[in-house]
């Protein structure tokens, strides 16, 4: 009996050891909210908290593919255009036959994966730079995307779609149920499978996981397919809260992402952080923005104060121990 | 030098061109290719033209060459080209004028390099993240100078910049020439050291933290130049007119052959690459190309030119 609790004990601390780091962004968080709370009337009513997990839940959507590239030591730069693929080629893909607009959904992501299989194909396969190869990916799929959908934005009808924007479950959003589900199966992915762990192996030390018969090139495929069908996923929920699809719709979530993921204590080196972080850090970053707007400041005042917070955060992401 | 000496410079300067043949094939074709589609480039007034579009370009590629030779990167080049004419607009209206204006400028630029180099070179913080935070910074402040694009720049200094004169063509030159006497001197040939073996660069005896930090700034000054640059050619600041630039000048130097891990490339592959860009994008002007076109042919290049040597190794270790 004496060793199952020692060994209880044992791996709780282990685990707040690890992911001390991660936590810390809920300290933050909790800290904010108590205290705007009681300093502004209105920001501690359920439906205001509410909202800001509803914005959040987009940016924390995108950080799942995000958290587990930057785990595996590579980055995802082309998360903005997918989202604004899948927003502007939804409407494009509805038929008459398909009522519920589920096939449409489907094919949307399937778009999204096809896109992320490039990227992983480019990047496990023929080991371009994730940096480069996602970079030249959205540059790429910018420049289709104007000459395919031009300036105009493309409103969508699609039942699925509807309901995600607006419908509540126990009062709780249809959208930030979507962010949970997929939370948890990211987080069970990560941390309670065998594929999950070699995901912290190859971030951590690419050569001796190669060595050690880690299959990097089929599960550095499997990242990228994955962030971009979660991008695709934040693009539809997107979508579905702003009723239109335009060039330009996902451009905001790229530095958001990353911003998440750095607040929430995964180094940015590889090997090492959590998805547990990024969804405080998700939250964090809405409720900066939500108080910023709260006194008034401009867009250029919102952008310096991100960035300095991003800076301000960054012991906690790491330093380069190489040198 | 001795004879001796300048034989093994020459010769070494010579090693240097391995790799980028393939660039020089491609870039002389697309130069022939745009001759025969235009054939009144070489009047002096065109040529002049021509290289006002392609300077800025090759100074923010020279600049992301100087710090992704380092082995580092930076993804705040856009951001800081747009702040550098957003300050050059708004500081010439007064007293001190052009030169203050300038000296602003200036400033701006190796304040900016000396805090990204702070971060990467004392606080030894990943490159990518700290200049990524900077970008937003510099944004936001380039967004509270001017909201929207306005300010004033002198037309004497338009017109001495970016009109009818070769100013551009000279400014390059002196570049190159002032690139290779930073070459000469220790801080100069650290950058290479230091991107390719840190450790044993330090071993050396190479100040690899003056190395790094001198390069940010460095490269802080050639952006920040570039925005002032940019200034005067559309004749007002605009906070949002870099933003393509980030993209662009890691494209020309990867392009031209500089690796992403440090210690590998060249000043003149950087240029060529980012002169291939320049003339492709007017190639395809004249082909009657949408402007946006670019985007897609530009990040194809990319792809095409980092995975042609990497797919190569693969057959070769293959066979």
């Amino acid at each position: 009996m004496a060793t199952g609790v020692v060994n209880t004990v044992f791996r709780l601390r282990s685990f707040l050891a690890a992911y001390a780091r991660s936590l810390v962004a809920y300290g933050v968080v909790a800290a904010l909210w108590i205290a705007a709370s009681l300093l502004i009337a209105g920001f501690g009513a359920y439906a205001h908290l509410r909202y800001i997990v509803e914005l959040a839940a987009v940016i924390g959507l995108v950080a799942v593919g995000q958290t587990v590239a930057v785990i595996a030591g590579g980055i995802d730069l082309s998360v903005s255009a997918v989202i604004t693929v899948t927003a502007i080629i939804l409407p494009l893909l509805s038929f008459d036959v398909d009522v519920s607009g589920l096939g449409a959904i489907a094919l949307a992501l399937a778009v999204a994966a096809g896109i992320g299989a490039v990227n992983g194909f480019a990047i496990g396969f023929l080991g371009l730079p994730p940096l480069i190869m996602t970079l030249a990916m959205a540059t790429i799929l910018q420049g289709l995307l104007v000459l395919i959908a031009g300036g105009s934005a493309i409103s969508v009808s699609n039942a699925t779609l509807d309901w995600l924007g607006s419908a509540h479950v126990l009062t709780v959003s249809a959208g930030i149920i979507l962010w949970l589900a997929v939370a948890g199966a990211c987080l069970f992915w990560l941390h309670g499978t065998r594929s999950g762990a070699l995901v912290f192996a190859i971030g951590a030390n690419p050569i001796v996981s190669r060595l050690s018969g880690v299959p990097i090139p089929r599960i550095t495929l499997a990242i990228y397919v994955l962030s971009a069908i979660c991008a695709g996923l934040a693009g539809l929920l997107l979508l579905s809260m702003n009723g239109q699809g335009y060039v330009g719709i996902g451009d905001p979530y790229l530095l958001s992402s990353i911003a998440a993921v750095v607040l929430g204590g995964t180094s940015i080196l590889g090997g090492r952080g959590s998805y547990l972080g990024t969804i405080a850090g998700a939250v964090l970053l809405v409720t900066m923005t939500a108080l910023i707007t709260v006194v008034n400041a401009s867009e250029g005042w919102r952008s310096v104060i991100l960035g300095c917070l991003i800076l301000g955060m960054l012991p906690l992401s790491g330093r380069d121990q190489s040198r | 030098m001795s004879a001796e000496g300048r034989r093994l410079y020459w010769l070494i300067q010579w090693r240097r061109n391995d790799g980028l043949g393939a660039l020089f094939l491609v870039l002389a074709a697309f130069v022939v290719l745009y001759a025969v589609l235009f054939p009144g480039i070489f009047a002096v007034g065109a040529l002049a033209k021509f290289v006002q579009g392609w300077f800025p370009t090759a100074m923010v590629a020279a600049a992301q060459t100087i710090v992704m030779l380092t082995g580092g990167i930076d993804l705040s080049v856009g951001p800081m080209v747009s702040l550098g004419s957003v300050v050059a607009a708004s500081t010439m209206q007064g007293p001190l004028g052009i030169f203050g204006g300038v000296l602003a400028v200036l400033a701006l630029g190796a304040c900016v390099g000396a805090i990204t180099g702070s971060f990467v070179a004392i606080g030894r913080y990943p490159a990518i993240i700290v200049t990524l935070a900077l970008s937003f910074v510099l944004r936001g402040v380039a967004l509270l100078i001017l909201p929207r694009p306005g300010g004033f720049v002198p037309p004497s200094l338009s017109e001495f910049l970016a009109g009818s004169h070769p100013t551009a063509a000279f400014l390059l030159v002196l570049f190159v020439i002032l690139w290779k006497l930073y070459q000469a001197t220790p801080l100069g040939i650290g950058l290479i050291a230091v991107g390719d073996n840190a450790e044993g660069a330090y071993r050396s005896g190479v100040n690899v933290t003056a190395v790094r930090l001198t390069a940010y700034i460095l490269s802080g000054v050639l952006v920040s130049l570039t925005g002032l640059y940019v200034a005067a050619q559309t004749g007002s600041g605009d906070p949002v007119i870099g933003e393509p630039m980030t993209l662009a000048a890691i494209a020309a130097a990867v392009l031209g052959g500089v690796g992403f891990l440090g210690g590998q490339g060249t000043m003149r592959g950087a240029l060529a690459g980012s002169l291939l860009m320049s003339v492709l994008i007017n190639v395809m002007f004249f082909m009657g190309l949408p402007l946006v076109a670019q985007y897609v042919v530009q990040g194809l290049i990319i792809v095409c030119t980092v995975s042609l040597p990497l797919l190569r190794s693969t057959w070769q270790r293959a066979s």
